[in-house]
């Protein structure tokens, strides 16, 4: 593995997505499953947290686009020691969303993607695009 | 924005940003309070310094080392009395604290050559150490020593030694957090790769933000060892300088306390490709889903399962002994960093306690937005808290425990609110799954012990009844409990006073490997 000391100053210039909270219209029905699951993520998760925003957007979109193909029930890729590390927090996610969410048994696959996208639609909203912590444009660690 | 205003400090209203209480329906865009900011004029923090988060909460717990403070002897007062990262080399690092003892003709002349004289003098004096670490304090940062310089000429004249130099002087940033921060980097720049470690397993971790407090490295390390995992090294309890040293071999960072060792895992991702997999070592749900991330890692899930039962088994019918009888118990969670999201939700799911406030002495946002988090809602989160806030919080919210450092803590006691040791503990470990059993006898009996009211009592002057006073367990904490759970012969912990001496004698299984070892890395 090669040692780099150089600092990718541009990192912190990650595109924002949201600018008011992507689920605001969400009819309220699939608001509370969507919110069971966020609820789900804010008591029991970490990784959603890391300290800056370019890594809580990989962070993001790494685990939840793993749960959702694990819930859906595809094969799921690890090529990079990064993806293994994505794939064991989205597999302990998609077990306690199965244990927690009954209503998921009833959905079909492309219902299941949906959601997740909502979800991880929110969860960029909390932790990235709509967060008050002042930190997460920080350009080193 | 929910921010809360304290009578005590409306006259500095800059605080008022630093206090919010989560209301209904609101979340963390709406509630966080700031953070890591330079301490306002006028409020006095809690704070500790710089070179404080740097010596004594990360380099001091190595435990093979002269951690030797280039400064006034004031500045290295923490050790055997204060500290409990305890270490399986009957505590060197904590038995002898080293400082060069700056006076004021040395900060006129220079004090060099005087630390100098004191390295060699501590190698001398301790002559199977060959390690050390050296910390800059704000006299001698201001004074321009060259530290550096000086490191290398002994390594040069003492080819056997090896000196870490740590650039964290107290002014060093708003808190002790500043002095986590520099320490780590200059690790990873002046130490890492500069040591090839021998692989044993096909599956190599580094601990890291683990300090060791009453033993609790050597609880994780078990479970480890148990699933056939080699810990490489501990950012930094219990563990060698040159297992840090080694740090870029590892396959997977499992990293503990975020607040303090995040930049080291960071950047071993950056520089070496290390993936960072955050854990949680406290609480039996979220410690076994650790333990299980970490076996699905490695392809190992069932070590880590059956860790789990047996563990679960044994001590989960003690932990929701304690959970009856603390139903409904407002805490305030006012540890220093990490421990407000480590606990906020765990004692809450595990313990039945209810936690009305949470504050942080030195967290980032991003500790308070997990702690937000993961409260419940009207919980009060501070941020830099200063004494007269904590009080007015305590007369205001009336909690029945509080768990904080010693210095809020004797306030607390004074105002006959139960505190417990949230840093040291009070009878720790309490990681692992004995461990937060322990956690939970220890609240049980901060909250209950007939102490606190009996304490009250000025025995030289106010009149009370000698017939009563005598309580027990029923008439407490039993007393409004279904018959059932009353009869039952279950008690709290039934475990040893010490846990740790046992796991010292402990053998492991040796693991095969699935992976021929490489020759050469
Ligand atoms: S603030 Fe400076 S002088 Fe005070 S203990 Fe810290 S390093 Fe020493």
């Amino acid at each position: 593995m090669a040692k780099s000391k150089e600092k990718n100053v541009a990192r912190a210039n990650y595109p924002k997505l949201y600018d008011h909270d992507p689920l605001a219209d969400v009819e309220p029905e699939l608001r509370a499953r969507i919110s069971e699951m966020e609820t789900y993520i804010m008591k029991n998760c970490l990784w959603q947290f890391n300290s800056r925003g370019w890594d809580r957007r990989k962070q993001n979109a790494g685990i939840l686009g793993k749960t959702a193909q694990l819930l859906v029930g595809e094969v799921v890729d690890n090529p990079t020691p990064l993806d293994k590390c994505h794939w064991v927090d989205a597999v302990l996610l998609a077990r306690n969303f199965k244990e927690r969410c009954l209503w998921l048994a009833d959905l079909g696959a492309d219902e299941i993607r949906s959601i997740i996208e909502k979800l991880h639609a929110r969860i960029d909203w909390l932790t990235i695009d709509g967060s008050l912590n002042e930190e997460l444009t920080v350009q080193n660690y | 924005m929910p921010y809360h205003e304290f009578e005590v400090s409306k006259c500095i209203p800059e605080r008022k940003m630093h206090a919010v209480v989560k209301g209904p329906g609101e979340d963390l865009t709406h509630a966080l309070p700031k953070g890591y900011l330079n301490t306002i004029p006028g409020t006095i923090s809690e704070r500790g310094c710089a070179y404080c988060g740097a010596k004594h909460v990360i380099g001091t717990p190595m435990k093979d080392v002269i951690h030797l403070s280039h400064g006034p002897v004031g500045c290295t007062y923490d050790t055997w009395q204060t500290k409990r990262y305890i270490s399986d080399n009957n505590n060197f690092q904590l038995k002898y604290t080293f400082a060069s003892d700056v006076k004021e003709k040395h900060i006129v002349f220079g004090a060099e050559k005087l630390l100098k004289q004191n390295i060699l003098e501590a190698f001398d004096a301790f002559p199977d150490i060959k390690r050390m670490t050296i910390y800059q304090t704000c006299a001698t940062a201001l004074i321009g020593d060259d530290m550096s310089a000086i490191a290398e000429e002994v390594m040069a004249e003492r080819p056997e030694v090896d000196i870490f130099v740590c650039n964290s002087p107290g002014f060093g940033g708003p808190s002790q957090s500043g002095g986590h921060h520099k320490i780590n980097i200059a690790w990873l720049n002046q130490k890492v790769g500069t040591v090839e470690p021998d692989i044993t397993s096909d599956y190599v971790i580094n601990y890291v933000g683990e300090y060791n407090i009453q033993g609790d490295q050597e609880v994780m390390l078990d479970f480890f060892r148990r699933m056939g995992i080699q810990v490489l090294s501990t950012f930094t309890g219990n563990s060698t300088y040159d297992s840090l040293r080694s740090m870029h071999r590892a396959h997977l960072n499992v990293l503990e306390c975020a607040r303090s060792a995040e930049y080291l895992c960071d950047e071993l991702r950056v520089r070496y490709g290390i993936p960072r997999l955050d854990i949680d070592g406290f609480g039996h749900k979220a410690l076994g889903d650790s333990l299980r991330k970490i076996g699905l890692f490695f392809g190992i899930e069932d070590r880590a399962e059956a860790i789990i039962a047996e563990e679960t088994a044994r001590w989960k019918p003690e932990l929701d002994w304690y959970k009856e009888r603390l139903q409904g118990k407002k805490v305030c969670l006012w540890p220093g960093g990490s421990k407000l999201w480590h606990w906020a939700h765990a004692i809450q799911e595990e313990m039945g306690v209810k936690v009305v406030s949470v504050y942080t002495k030195f967290g980032h946002q991003g500790d308070m937005e997990k702690g937000v988090s993961r409260c419940g809602e009207g919980a009060l989160a501070i941020d830099d808290p200063n004494e007269l806030e904590n009080q007015e919080a305590m007369l205001t919210l009336k909690p029945d425990v509080i768990f904080t450092g010693k210095r809020p803590g004797e306030v607390a006691k004074k105002m006959r609110v139960p505190y417990l040791n949230a840093h040291a503990y009070h009878n720790g470990p309490y990681k692992g799954f004995e461990g937060w059993v322990r956690f939970a006898r220890d609240i049980y009996n901060a909250v209950y012990s007939p102490m606190h009211q009996l304490s009250a009592i000025d025995i030289s002057k106010d009149d009370y009844e000698t017939g009563k006073g005598f309580v027990t367990r029923r008439m407490l904490s039993d007393a409004g409990l279904p018959e059932e759970a009353k009869a039952s012969p279950l008690t709290g912990y039934t475990g040893k006073f010490d846990p740790i001496p046992d796991l010292r004698q402990k053998t492991y299984p040796a693991f095969e490997r699935r992976v021929a070892p490489a020759v050469a890395e």
